[in-house]
């Protein structure tokens, strides 16, 4: 199977079957966000111009954009524009500085209002610079600790990858945060919290979500190390003369490592998306701030640009552990 | 001779602690010479996995040795650190088990894992030779496209060639000695009867010596210069093979030859019951085919859909109160036919009547009612029973799933159902764990027969068991058909079994019925080359009618995919000729109810005539 041409005409199918498949996710999250944004009460306009407008300059605007369209006028339109990389331009943003929600109708620097484009693309390595530190910090525990827990089932080191697990998962992350805020950063002045002016701002942030994460990976590796320990191939391997470091290593750790890639993805996934309160505590710049602001303005543009990147990121993410997965483990083609 | 290569004295084995712990092995001593190949029979439970696991130190707790000496080469075994014990495994002392599946990492290929192996076990070794002394070994084998098949993994491997990529790996290393235990026991009598010939080639090639463990006395005694007989743990009796047999010492020796069926002498245990053209037909089976499609292999999934021809054109009838018999190797359909026969799913082209009525004809309502007059009973005793149900309730349990009768009700006909199939009343209450093999299969038979079938399918159910208990479940079987008159069908691999009950069998190969014929017609006038071949390798202790050497082909059934015209069976037959490649044969009559597909029958006439031993 893996043998000459049929690798690459597997690879080939799968990324055409799975992008495809993919486009339409994106394209099916992109309308439903749509279409809620405009059934939802609050008339955006309003919050625009602000409330002295006059109702016919509201009309004039709203008219203008296009917002008093059909739905699915509107919708084609928005579309023609993602698909040329245009996601349009936010309601309440100017083209610099911050949001201006409220300033007076005949502010004639309105026209010049910031490209969701720039906005998602300004802020979205931050989340992902957050995103890997926190994995990072998840991992270089989690592995250990799993693994360990997973080779020596019902002995201290699978009760200490139990109870840690318990521990970490019943900390709630909005105490955590502040907590290591106060203890770390203002009592002890080692790391910087709030806000954002180098790397060194990411750390706090990433530590919270690392402990949030951090379960599920432990869970996941203690039970799989463990199963696959009491695999047949695991005892014939000391048979037929295999050493045990290697029948760790190379076979149970290779067998293990499909379920826990499949976990990371997921994770990954959920961390791009909603960090909505670890941004929020640590006033981090990252899509979960810019989230969290954009619904507070009603801002819908730039929320349909999250929403549409977001989702993309996830297809991309999926389509990647899965090849990778299929490379570990070629049964999964089957 | 010199020294032994393996002696073993007084080798005891209990499970647990203390002195009052049950013994599996008692006072255990053998020696085996260098080019020996050493056979250990014995029922199931006697004891030889534990003797076999205790020859490489790999004795798991509870089991522990309590006295004795396992000497390899002058050292002893048991005594050794981890260290030495782990050089000498991989190196100087090979072991394949019986259950192939599972026993290689399913993420890496076969080839890469073998030299990982002699990698391991010789530091040192290069890949590039290793990976030479793995595809020569594979090619010593028989399997075919070594090279190939080295990059595939374990999962696109069939049992058989499993097995004897198992069998590779133990060699590869050049050891002294490899113990085998059950090693033919999942495979099929062709493979089966393939690998114990590679077994004494590689004995006069390599000058390995064997310890070759097996529950089939043909089996040992096809390879065995030695046999030791074992019986609850004890060695009862060792011999030469030859005399073993001629003259067996013990009385449980004795009890295994005469327990074992024979294939073509007489057999007073022969459950036999002519077949007859006037009976009426209870299951007829009308041109039945079923293909499975595959996805393509081509860019974007173009290119021709390929098709998995499962079960073709399949037609016969199965005779009110008769025992019919479908055998074959597996991937030959049975699996498929058995779901279709059991209307689990429907076939493609073709029709199959019970009782006069079309199974699928009658919506869900009538297929329901079909299946409760078609009981299908498992094979595989050891898994198919859930371990937390009482054995009450899971006999019960067909009678709660149609909705038959009362609690109170349930009971009483749950121990009725008991009763018949001969489990002790007080097990009612308890978890299947207690059952012995033979009881599992009986709450199996109760199970099916508590909603009073017309129609029982017995796929590989009676595979699993020694042949005492086999013997004792035939008898059953039998009683239940002259007091209920049920239908019996079988769906076996075990040609034995098979020559003792079925009045009438189908053999398939590939997807067809290539051989329909009378009990008697098929083992003494076979009509097809592969019944010919399915006869020679059939393990027994009786001078063969059919020699492999004449009718047993090397290799595997090709894939039932885009099959080739012709006859399906050329690439392996002795006898094929040009006409076989062009034209697939038809079933033909040769007389009475027997009919077979080969264009040979075209040069006999129909009459079936004597052919000699
Ligand atoms: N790991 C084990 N723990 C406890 N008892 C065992 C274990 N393995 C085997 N036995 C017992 O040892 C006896 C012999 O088993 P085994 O060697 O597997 O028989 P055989 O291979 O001849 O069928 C049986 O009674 C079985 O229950
Ligand atoms: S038709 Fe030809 S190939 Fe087929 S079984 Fe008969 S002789 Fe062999
Ligand atoms: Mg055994």
């Amino acid at each position: 199977m893996h043998v000459g041409g049929g690798f690459i005409v597997f690879i080939v199918n799968f990324l055409i079957r799975r992008l495809a498949q993919g486009v339409i996710i994106v394209f099916l999250v992109s309308f439903l966000i749509f279409t809620l944004l405009r059934v939802i009460p609050g008339d955006p306009v309003r919050l625009m111009a602000g409330g002295m407008a006059p109702d016919h300059v509201i009309d004039q605007i709203a008219e203008d954009m296009g917002l008093r369209d059909p739905i699915p006028v509107q919708f084609v339109r928005y579309m023609g524009g993602v698909l040329q990389g245009d996601l349009g331009q936010s309601f309440i943003r100017p083209a610099s500085g911050a949001a201006v929600g409220g300033a007076s109708f005949d502010d004639n620097t309105r026209s010049e209002r910031a490209e969701v484009f720039d906005l998602i693309a300004d802020t979205a390595p931050f989340t992902l610079q957050l995103a890997l530190l926190a994995m990072a910090f998840a991992l270089i525990v989690a592995l250990p600790v799993g693994i360990y827990g997973g080779l020596r089932p019902g002995k201290w080191p699978d009760r200490l990858a139990l109870y840690m697990g318990s521990l970490f998962i019943s900390l709630p992350n909005f105490w955590l945060g502040i907590v290591l805020a106060l203890v770390l950063s203002v009592n002890l002045g080692w790391l910087p919290a709030i806000g954002y002016q180098g790397f060194a701002y990411t750390i706090l942030p990433a530590i919270v979500l690392a402990v949030e994460i951090a379960p599920f990976l432990i869970r996941s590796l203690t039970v799989s190390v463990a199963q696959n320990m009491r695999e047949n191939y695991i005892s014939v391997a000391a048979i037929r003369g295999i050493g045990h470091r290697r029948i760790v290593m190379a076979h149970a750790l290779k067998n293990a490592s499909v379920p826990l890639l499949n976990l990371l993805g997921v994770q990954f996934s959920m961390l791009l998306g909603g960090v909505l309160v670890v941004e929020f505590i640590f006033d981090y710049p990252g899509l979960g701030l810019l989230t969290i602001n954009a619904v507070l303005q009603r801002d819908f543009p730039l929320i349909q640009g999250i929403a549409i990147v977001t989702s993309a990121a996830f297809v991309v993410i999926n389509i990647i552990v899965d090849l990778v997965a299929t490379t570990i483990d070629p049964r999964l083609e089957y | 001779m010199g020294t032994p290569l393996l002696d073993v004295s007084n080798l005891t084995v209990a499970v647990g602690e203390g002195a009052s712990a049950p013994r599996v092995l008692t006072d255990i001593s053998f020696t085996l010479e260098p080019r020996g190949i050493l056979g250990v029979i014995g029922g199931s439970g006697a004891g030889k996995s534990v003797l076999a696991k205790a020859i490489i130190n790999w004795l798991e707790s509870p089991l522990r040795v309590v006295t004795g000496k396992v000497m390899f080469e002058g050292r002893d075994i048991l005594t050794m650190s981890d260290r030495e014990t782990r050089l000498l495994r991989g190196k100087a002392i090979g072991y394949v088990g019986g259950n192939p599946s599972g026993a290689l990492d399913p993420t890496m290929t076969v080839g890469a894992q073998i030299v990982e192996k002699l990698q391991a076990v010789e530091p040192g070794t290069s890949y590039r030779k290793a990976q030479e002394r793995v595809v020569a070994l594979l090619d010593a084998v028989r399997i075919p496209s070594s090279d190939q098949r080295f990059n595939e993994y374990p999962f696109q491997y069939s049992g058989g060639m499993m097995q004897r990529a198992m069998i590779v790996d133990a060699l590869v290393s050049n050891p002294r000695l490899i113990v085998a235990d059950s090693i033919t026991q999942p495979l099929d009598v062709t493979v089966g009867a393939q690998i114990l010939k590679l077994l004494r080639e590689l004995r006069d090639e390599f000058d390995t010596s064997i310890l070759f463990v097996s529950n089939s006395l043909p089996t040992v005694a096809d390879v065995s210069d030695r046999v030791i007989v074992l019986d609850r743990g004890i060695a009862v009796e060792q011999q030469p093979t030859a005399d073993l047999i001629t003259s067996p010492r013990s009385a449980e020796t004795r009890q295994l030859i005469d327990e074992l069926p024979t294939l073509w002498a007489h057999d007073d245990r022969s459950r036999l019951k002519p077949a007859s053209e006037d009976a009426r037909p209870i299951m007829s089976v009308r041109d039945v085919s079923r293909n499975y499609a595959l996805a393509s292999r081509g860019l974007l999934n173009f290119g021709p859909k390929r098709i998995l021809q499962a079960v073709r054109h399949v037609d016969f009838d199965i005779y009110e109160g008769e025992n019919f018999g479908i055998v074959g190797e597996s991937g030959c359909g049975k699996s498929t036919l058995t779901r279709l026969l059991t209307a689990l799913e429907p076939p493609d082209t073709g029709q199959i009547t019970f009782e006069g009525k079309d199974i699928f004809g009658r919506g869900k309502e009538g297929t329901r009612a079909f299946r409760r007059r078609m009981q299908l009973v498992l094979q595989d005793p050891y898994n198919s029973l859930p371990p937390r149900n009482s054995i009450g309730t899971i006999i019960g349990e067909p009678l709660v799933i149609h909705g038959l009768a009362s609690r109170k009700e349930r009971r009483s006909r749950v121990l009725e159902v008991m009763a018949e199939v001969g489990l002790p009343a007080s097990l009612y209450e308890e978890l299947p764990m207690v059952l012995t093999a033979g009881q599992r299969q009986r709450v199996n038979v109760g199970r099916a027969l508590i909603l009073e079938p017309r129609l029982m399918l017995m796929d590989e159910t009676l595979s699993a068991l020694g042949q005492t208990e086999q013997g004792q479940l035939l008898d059953l079987l039998e009683k239940l058909q002259a007091q209920h008159g049920v239908t019996y069908l079988y769906i076996s691999h075990d040609i034995a079994m098979v020559r003792r009950v079925c009045a009438r069998v189908a053999v398939m190969y590939l997807g067809e019925v290539v051989e329909l014929a009378e009990n008697e017609t098929l083992f003494f006038n076979p009509g097809h080359p592969y019944s010919r071949a399915l006869l020679s390798a059939a393990p027994t202790l009786e001078s063969r009618r059919y020699r492999s050497e004449d009718c047993l082909l090397d290799g595997e059934p090709p894939s039932p995919i885009d099959l080739p015209s012709g006859c399906a069976f050329a690439s392996r037959c002795p006898q094929a000729f040009d006409r076989c490649l062009i034209e697939n044969p038809r079933l033909q009559s040769r007389g009475g109810l027997n009919r077979a597909a080969c264009h040979l029958l075209d040069s006999e006439n129909t009459v079936p005539k004597e052919v000699s031993a």
